[in-house]
């Protein structure tokens, strides 16, 4: 028998199952080649959702303390819907036949996977934390090959579910040493064992670790995203550049710092470490890179490295700045995404090249991509700049000097590429004439991100304090 | 709810529109501009209301920077002084706005115009309501930006881009001194707050609190046009004329004598910085009215009278008579807006004529600029009982008892102004015309929505000062009112002495326009006598004392030869040695890291385990 507090607690899961078997239904009942339909329920479902995780507020465990609705699981659930309400909106007016004629199978698969996100979000066991990390996953796997007639696609589909298997096998193999050694799936107990010191339970933690680095990309684990990212669809890529690791950094904060107390401050070496890594791998090889998406899947790396280090400072105010910083990174690079995806559209090539006097045939769209890449790049007054600031200054109040300085360093680096992208807007002659059509609704997904970096970039206080106070309660 | 934030918000929205969408918006500019400034002077009445009775307080409008325990809000101080000024710079600001609709008609830039004006009036709405020193600093910057996007409004003419130019580099050398006194500031107290500051610095040495005043007035003498950072003002006339009856004379020069009577606290702990701005503030009084004497352009004369009129504020402040200063700053931003506005009206009038030389007789063809003109002048050369009478006379006595070589200074300024005030009058308005036929023909009066601003600043001068500025035995009504924020002197205006310091400077005065009556009424003038070096001293006062020239030839020659040196050896072979050396090994960089991404995903898995059991190594190690 559900009790009222367990649907208090699940509303959202709740609301998005249901959304899924309406997705369903609407798929089995349409008929014809054209099933555009579905994608409009599926977003307005979303959006519906999004209002609704709004209105939610924290409630007791449920499920035997296996599943919390807390702070930080609301403030994740929120990032979750409205990276995916912008993904939905932009891949509405695909105009690839497959988005049509699959529709269906396209928005099922999304949806799930982020069941499997908001699941994942407030999941205090281990078993619970696995499954949804599958859920959410394994989706990802299919959605990567959707256009299966391309080759590459189907290609980078199966490397990165070959490399998704291979990063399963080595967090389940480590989460089973910490059951092994807290003889509980609980997480408040994993973390008591891990406080008490026993090796078993880290040595378990840190082959997770290897999963979770993995989902998120870091630095050596990153390998499929670039092959991932250049040959699946632009609005899907823009959509898993962002929400899979937001998932990723819930769990490790999950994992590895709630109930942890002082013994979070285990995990900075390895966290300061990887975050070096991914910082120097990831802006180091966005530099040559020819391809727009490719660009942003290398300097997205270089992102995850940031947020690593808000994640090294391992306190409270580090959680709540790599929070910050996701949700400045949704509006950044899934901006970018869509301007590629945009000027794809007419343009038939995805290389910086194809962007050349952009400013001249859409000076509205060229604006826009300068303002997402000046975020992604830190410069101040947009979002990036404060995302950027607030790792820096969380990692700096535990005295990591040393990665705050390399961190700055590389963001000149960076700054160097983001800015070549906008040279060839702005400095570079167009190699063709006229505008650059934008579907309505990809014009609005733009919009959001647009009006996202700019409201962040001018008034952050109201996110960061929020953000500040779901944080608190894990230390 | 308070309607504080309204003050600045408004005019920052109209500016934001304008910009924005200045294309669409065009010739209709004025119908988002003005309203914007009648709007917040409204809201400056309702706020001024508010410490009618004495009160003060403080409020947060927007809380904007957070990092965990460092939080930097835009807190606003509002007491009787914020009061005053804010009604001054939104309501003569409305005027301006207004008389700008018909002044700048026709120019392709109107939306633009606008834009950098309302800009101008939130910067110096925030600037006045700032509560801390760096707010202050912050928009103390501002108001010079938008003074440098105005004066070079015109920016294909090269005369108005050198000037802005100049405006901005002349005053960066007083904003350096200005924010290096924040910065000692801060490090002295560990607070920029108003409040705890003068609540501060009783614990700072006399010698810090000079070293600290001085800088700040630095940023004053910069701001205000004192010696020695006057030169850039009389250049600053290349803006429109209602830009440099707003900014250059009205509000944004007086931004220096807010800040020392705001700063009393601290410059009274000093004692010496006091007196520099008294005897700075003297000794730029005289030294440009003297200049003003001969100039021929009819805005220079008023842009000399504006630094020398800022001399006897600066004198009154350093002397502690901070009421008289900002009471002066009042009257003297109605009576030279209107001045201003009025040679405005001319310039429109003879399309776009400047020289006195070639002007005379507009008299009957210009009849409200003329009558208003003449109540201007009046009131700058302080005629009794019109508003500047009662704001000198106030500074005159004050130096009277306190400094007597510089009451002797500025009752000699006193003559001078009345001088050249009433040379302009004469020369523009009356005697015989001596401009060419085909211009006198076209000479036409101002519009109605340009004559009626001058209409309300002459009625301002006329009853400003017999409203609030009559003294009494406990000070005027004005000083009575900012007593919450200055101390109230009184005293200076009782008995024998004070009658007949008031009959001296009536005395002066009348002298000044009588010598001005003989040499320019009571015989024709001819254009080519005027402006042409007779003597070495008329020359030396026609150029300004050779200023600028010796600025030229010690530090601006010297400097862009050294940063020529700089430039060519320095930068190029050492800094952009070092810094192509750096980019050329982060790509080698990046070609070599590229390599990993082979493409197999055998090698993908491969180092994924690499990473693994490096992770795994280090840690177990430790």
């Amino acid at each position: 028998m559900p009790t009222p507090d367990i649907v208090r607690a699940l509303l959202l899961e709740l609301g998005l199952a249901a959304l899924l078997l309406l997705v369903f239904a609407a798929n089995l009942g349409l008929r014809g080649a054209d099933r555009r339909v579905v994608g409009w329920i599926a977003t307005g479902g979303v959006l519906v959702l999004g209002f609704t995780s709004f209105l939610v507020a924290p409630a007791p465990a449920a499920l035997g303390g296996m599943f919390v609705q807390d702070g930080l699981a609301i403030f994740a659930k929120r990032l979750f819907l409205g990276a995916t309400l912008i993904g939905l909106l932009a891949s509405l007016g695909e105009p690839e036949v497959a988005f049509a004629r699959r529709a269906g199978e396209y928005h099922l698969l999304l949806l799930s996977s982020l069941l499997g996100m908001l699941v994942l979000a407030s999941a205090r066991d281990v078993i619970l934390l696995f499954v949804a990390f599958e859920l959410m996953s394994i989706p990802l796997y299919v959605l990567a090959g959707f256009l299966k007639r391309r080759d590459e696609a189907v290609e980078a589909a199966l490397k990165f579910f070959l490399v998704g298997s291979v990063s399963s096998a080595v967090m389940a193999y480590g989460l089973s040493f910490v059951y092994g050694a807290a003889r509980s799936t609980d997480l408040a107990k994993v973390a008591q064992a891990a406080a008490s010191g026993q090796p078993l339970v880290t040595l378990g933690l840190l082959a997770a670790f290897a999963g979770f680095a993995f989902k998120i990309a870091a630095f050596p684990f990153h390998m499929w995203v670039p092959d991932t990212y250049e040959a699946a669809s632009t609005p899907f890529v823009a959509w898993l550049s962002v929400a899979p690791k937001a998932a990723g950094f819930v769990a490790l904060f999950r994992v590895y710092f709630e109930g942890a107390g002082e013994r979070a401050a285990a995990w900075i070496p390895v966290a300061a470490g990887l975050a070096t890594l991914t910082i120097v791998a990831g802006n180091l090889m966005a530099l040559p890179q020819q391809n727009t998406k490719r660009l942003l899947a290398y300097s997205g790396i270089a992102h995850i490295g940031y947020m690593l280090v808000g994640f090294a400072a391992a306190s409270a105010s580090g959680v709540a700045m790599v929070l910050f910083y996701l949700v400045a990174y949704v509006f950044g690079n899934m901006g970018a995404f869509l301007v590629v995806e945009a000027v794809a559209r007419t343009e038939g090539s995805e290389s910086t090249a194809a962007l050349r006097g952009l400013a001249q045939r859409s000076p509205l769209l060229a604006l826009a991509m300068l303002l997402f890449l000046l975020s992604l790049g830190g410069v101040p007054f947009v979002a990036g700049f404060w995302a950027k600031l607030y790792v820096f200054w969380a990692a700096a109040t535990v005295g990591l000097y040393w990665l705050v300085l390399l961190g700055a360093v590389l963001t000149v680096v960076a700054l160097f590429y983001y800015l070549l992208v906008a040279k060839r807007m702005y400095i570079e002659p167009p190699e063709r004439t006229g505008r650059v059509r934008l579907s309505p609704t990809l014009a609005a997904a733009v919009l959001l991100c647009v009006a996202g970096v700019l409201v962040l970039g001018v008034y952050p206080k109201p996110l960061v304090m929020a953000a500040l106070r779901v944080a608190a309660p894990l230390f | 709810m308070s309607t504080l934030w309204l003050i600045p918000a408004l005019p920052l929205a109209g500016a934001l529109l304008n910009v924005l969408f200045g294309n669409l918006i065009g010739r209709w500019a004025h119908w988002i501009a003005v309203p914007a400034l009648a709007g917040s002077f409204l809201a400056s009445c309702a706020v001024f209301a508010r410490v009618w009775d004495g009160g003060s307080f403080t409020s947060t409008l927007f809380a904007w920077i957070v990092a965990g325990d460092f939080e930097t809000s835009v807190v606003a101080h509002v007491d009787q002084l914020t009061a005053v000024m804010l009604l001054v710079v939104t309501g003569v600001g409305a005027l301006i706005h207004l008389y700008s609709a018909g002044y700048m008609h026709d120019d392709p830039g109107y939306a633009r115009y606008f834009a950098y004006l309302n800009l101008f009036v939130f910067s110096m709405t925030m600037l006045v309501l700032a509560g801390d020193f760096l707010l202050l600093y912050v928009f103390w910057e501002a108001v010079g930006l938008c003074s440098y996007l105005l004066i070079g409004f015109w920016y294909t003419r090269p005369a108005a881009a050198q000037a802005g130019k100049k405006a901005f580099v002349v005053n960066r050398v007083g904003d350096f001194g200005f924010g290096l006194g924040v910065m000692w500031l801060w490090s002295a107290l560990g607070t920029l707050e108003y409040r705890a500051v003068f609540k501060g610095v009783e614990t700072l040495s006399p010698a810090t609190a000079t070293g600290i005043a001085l800088l700040l007035f630095m940023g004053a003498c910069g701001k205000s046009a004192q010696l020695p950072l006057h030169t850039w003002l009389p250049d600053a006339m290349e803006g429109p004329t209602p830009v440099s009856a707003l900014i250059h004379a009205a509000t944004m020069v007086t931004a220096g004598v807010y800040m020392v009577a705001r700063s009393h606290a601290l410059f009274e702990r000093s004692g010496t910085a006091l007196e520099v701005v008294a005897w700075v503030g003297a000794a730029t009084a005289i030294f440009a009215a003297t200049i003003g004497l001969v100039q021929t352009d009819i805005k220079r004369v008023l842009a000399y009278s504006t630094v020398s009129q800022l001399g006897y504020m600066f004198a009154a402040v350093g002397l502690g008579a901070y009421a008289a200063g900002i009471f002066h700053l009042v009257t003297h931003a109605f009576f030279k807006a209107l001045l201003f506005l009025g040679a405005g009206s001319v310039i429109h009038g003879m399309g776009g004529e400047q020289d006195l030389r070639k002007m005379g007789g507009l008299a009957p063809r210009m009849v409200t600029t003329t009558i208003t003109m003449t109540i201007g002048a009046a009131g700058l050369a302080g005629v009794p009982f019109l508003a500047g009478f009662f704001s000198k006379d106030e500074i005159l006595a004050v130096a009277f008892h306190g400094q007597r070589v510089m009451w002797a200074i500025l009752l000699l300024g006193a003559f001078l102004t009345a001088f050249y005030t009433f040379r302009l009058l004469f020369l523009a308005f009356f005697g015989a015309p001596r401009m060419s036929k085909d211009a006198a023909h076209h000479v036409h009066e101002a519009p109605a929505v340009m004559t009626l601003p001058l209409t309300v600043l002459a009625a301002l001068t006329v009853v400003a000062g017999l409203a609030v500025g009559i003294p009494s035995e406990h000070g005027t009504p004005f000083a009575r009112f900012l007593g919450p924020v200055f101390p109230v002197r009184g005293g200076e205006h009782s008995g024998f002495v004070a009658y007949m310091l008031v009959i001296l400077s009536v005395v002066v005065v009348a002298a000044g326009i009588t010598l001005a009556w003989f040499v320019y009424m009571s015989t024709p003038v001819r254009a080519e006598a005027v402006g042409r070096p007779r003597t070495p001293l008329h020359a030396l006062l026609l150029n300004a004392y050779y200023v600028d020239r010796l600025y030229d030839a010690a530090v601006v020659r010297p400097l862009l030869a050294l940063s020529g040196v700089l430039a060519r050896a320095f930068d190029l072979g050492v800094i952009d040695g070092l810094v192509n050396g750096l980019g050329r090994a982060v790509v080698a960089g990046a070609v070599a890291l590229r390599r990993l991404q082979t493409g197999y995903v055998v090698n993908y898995a491969l180092t994924m385990l690499a990473g693994a059991v490096v992770v795994l190594a280090f840690l177990l190690s430790r």
